[in-house]
């Protein structure tokens, strides 16, 4: 990119050295967006790696962020373990039912083949090409949705909520199977030479307690977060809404940087997990990213950066969540240059300076 | 509010000496608002939100044949749903519970509601207040067609719009027009309140 001086593999290398940067890391999570940007329908990623990857890279290039996430919703594991998803013929997808609706029924379920079930072997196919033509200049992850997520859209989420409750043991059961699932996934998304990027959404206190999440999320990431970790990689970790009250669980899975949503605070995080974990947010991704105005994107990086700049484990300026499909590409790239105009150093007092706390 | 426990103790309360509507108003309702006021709180979490209807169901069940007198007051009402191309019903359904606890009698129509239903539905059933959800942002819109449509109709004054859900932020509400905006279950129910006076009933 010729705009900034660093590639994004060669910022985040000096990064993690302690050397002088261009400019923070910037990632506005972009999903299904990316069809914008080729001008194809979001309905036409469906069994298309090869369309996926396009739209990926031409949005990488079109932004010049700094992680490409082949991603176009959270039910692909879930689809390739017999979940119906809905395809809207231009909006990102959505479960239309789970594949299974009571108990009894988790035994049936199989964890899915990577290469043969559901939407997986597109989504790999799409990792791979992404990786083979710009990975040597940009990370390129994989999202890897995590197994109580997959759970609750396996059995449903009411249902699943109120086993948690009344049966955790089939909750235990249930997670394991997704979580099988999840590991042949994760390996497979390595093998096309991607980092497997963890999402683990219904895992947020907005959904679930901080004592739940310990019982039936966490030991299944961690376990995943070693495995990715085998393979010498490093990951993130994703949990939407609030996550306050899980920081430290959330570190406890080994993962390296965490996502925090627009719904947490990154000052708060900060000093919570800081010196475990890099951070990454929170701009919000509706009511900036989407509805906002470019003056409005502005506003919002600085306030994220004046709160984290100075992250010990280090800081990725990002959106909460993903971006809707229909972000203004003049907002994305408002993220972008905001981050460019603050630059490096960044200047901590004065952004204490021009915002009121 | 567990469902066995809620169950035994209003087997216990039946008794000629006790008030059956006491016991409704003053053990289950009463059970109901704690479970709000500790979600509330982060105490509670969805699960336990959810599960709690089944211990009221539960217990006025016991109670029904005893509550000699039938409610005869007329409840204030809220039509409720989740608008047209999401599926996402917890939130909605949260803000329910919620609500009925408090009170209101909730008319829900359920999830994927086009526009007009919404308007058919509260004229219908002569409601106070029209609560939209979604998780969604392709489909919040959708809230904005609603008030619309009411404005088109000249009824826009005869119902309270409110609006919730993920993408939903107060500036959002603003824009469309809308009522109100609650963040959540618990501060759904003060909304309300505040919109249609105190009282529920």
């Amino acid at each position: 990119m010729s705009r900034d001086r660093l590639t994004p593999i060669e910022r985040f290398a000096a990064y993690s050295r302690g050397e002088a940067l261009d400019r923070l890391p910037c990632v506005p999570i972009v999903g299904n967006t990316a069809a914008r940007v080729l001008g194809v329908k979001v309905s036409e990623f469906r069994g298309n790696g090869r369309l996926i990857a396009d739209a990926q890279i031409a949005a990488y290039r079109r932004f010049g962020y700094d992680v490409i996430r082949i991603f176009t919703d959270l039910y692909t594991q879930a689809e390739a373990m017999g979940a119906r998803v809905h395809y809207p013929e231009d909006e990102t997808a959505y479960l239309a039912e789970p594949a299974i609706s009571a108990a009894e029924q988790i035994a049936s379920l199989r964890p899915a083949d990577p290469c043969k079930d559901g939407n997986l072997p597109h989504h790999l196919e799409a990792m791979e090409r992404a990786f083979q033509a710009v990975g040597k200049e940009v990370p390129v992850t994989g999202a890897l949705t995590g197994p109580f997520t997959t759970a609750t859209f396996l059995i449903g989420m009411e249902n699943l909520v109120r086993l948690t409750l009344k049966n955790p043991a089939a909750v235990h059961q249930l997670c394991e199977g997704a979580y099988q699932g999840a590991l042949l996934y994760a390996g497979a998304i390595l093998d096309t030479g991607c980092t497997p990027s963890l999402t683990d959404a219904m895992c947020s206190t907005t959904v679930i307690s901080p004592k739940q999440f310990k019982e039936f999320g966490q030991p299944y990431l961690k376990r995943l977060v070693e495995f990715i970790h085998r393979r010498g990689r490093s990951v993130t970790l994703h949990i939407c809404g609030k996550t306050a009250p899980i920081w430290d669980a959330m570190a406890g899975t080994g993962a390296d940087c965490l996502s925090i949503d627009n719904a947490a605070d990154l000052q708060a995080a900060k000093s919570k997990v800081g010196q475990r974990v890099r951070l990454m947010g929170n701009v919000p991704p509706s009511e900036v990213m989407l509805q906002g105005t470019v003056a409005g994107v502005r506003e919002s990086v600085r306030r994220c950066v004046r709160k984290a700049h100075d992250n010990p484990k280090g800081f990725i300026v990002a959106s909460g969540c993903s971006l809707p499909v229909e972000t203004p590409f003049s907002n994305i790239d408002a993220m972008l240059d905001a981050v460019r105009e603050i630059g490096w150093p960044v200047d901590g007092d004065a952004l204490e300076r021009e915002l009121p706390s | 509010m567990d469902e066995n426990l809620t169950r035994q103790l209003s087997i216990q309360a039946v008794d000629p000496g006790i008030d059956a509507l006491s016991t409704f108003e003053h053990g289950l309702v009463e059970g109901m608002n704690r479970a709000g006021k500790l979600f509330e709180t982060e105490e509670h979490f969805i699960p336990e939100l959810l599960l709690c209807p089944d211990g009221m169901y539960a217990g006025l069940e016991i109670l029904r044949p005893h509550l000699k007198r039938e409610e005869k007051e007329v409840r204030r009402k809220v039509v409720i749903g989740v608008v047209e191309g999401d599926t996402h019903d917890i939130g909605k359904k949260l803000v329910k519970i919620m609500l009925e606890a408090s009170g209101f009698e909730i008319v829900d129509v359920g999830r994927d509601i086009p526009p007009q239903r919404f308007v058919d539905e509260a004229i219908k059933v002569q409601a106070s207040v029209i609560a939209l959800s979604t998780l969604m942002t392709t489909t919040m819109d959708g809230m904005a067609d609603v008030i619309q449509l009411l404005q088109k109709a000249n009824l826009r004054d005869r119902f309270k719009v409110i609006g919730g859900g993920g993408p939903i932020a107060q500036s959002f509400a603003d824009r469309i027009g809308a009522d109100g905006y609650a963040s959540g279950a618990p501060a759904a129910v003060k909304l309300v309140k505040n919109l249609v006076g105190e009282a529920a009933r």
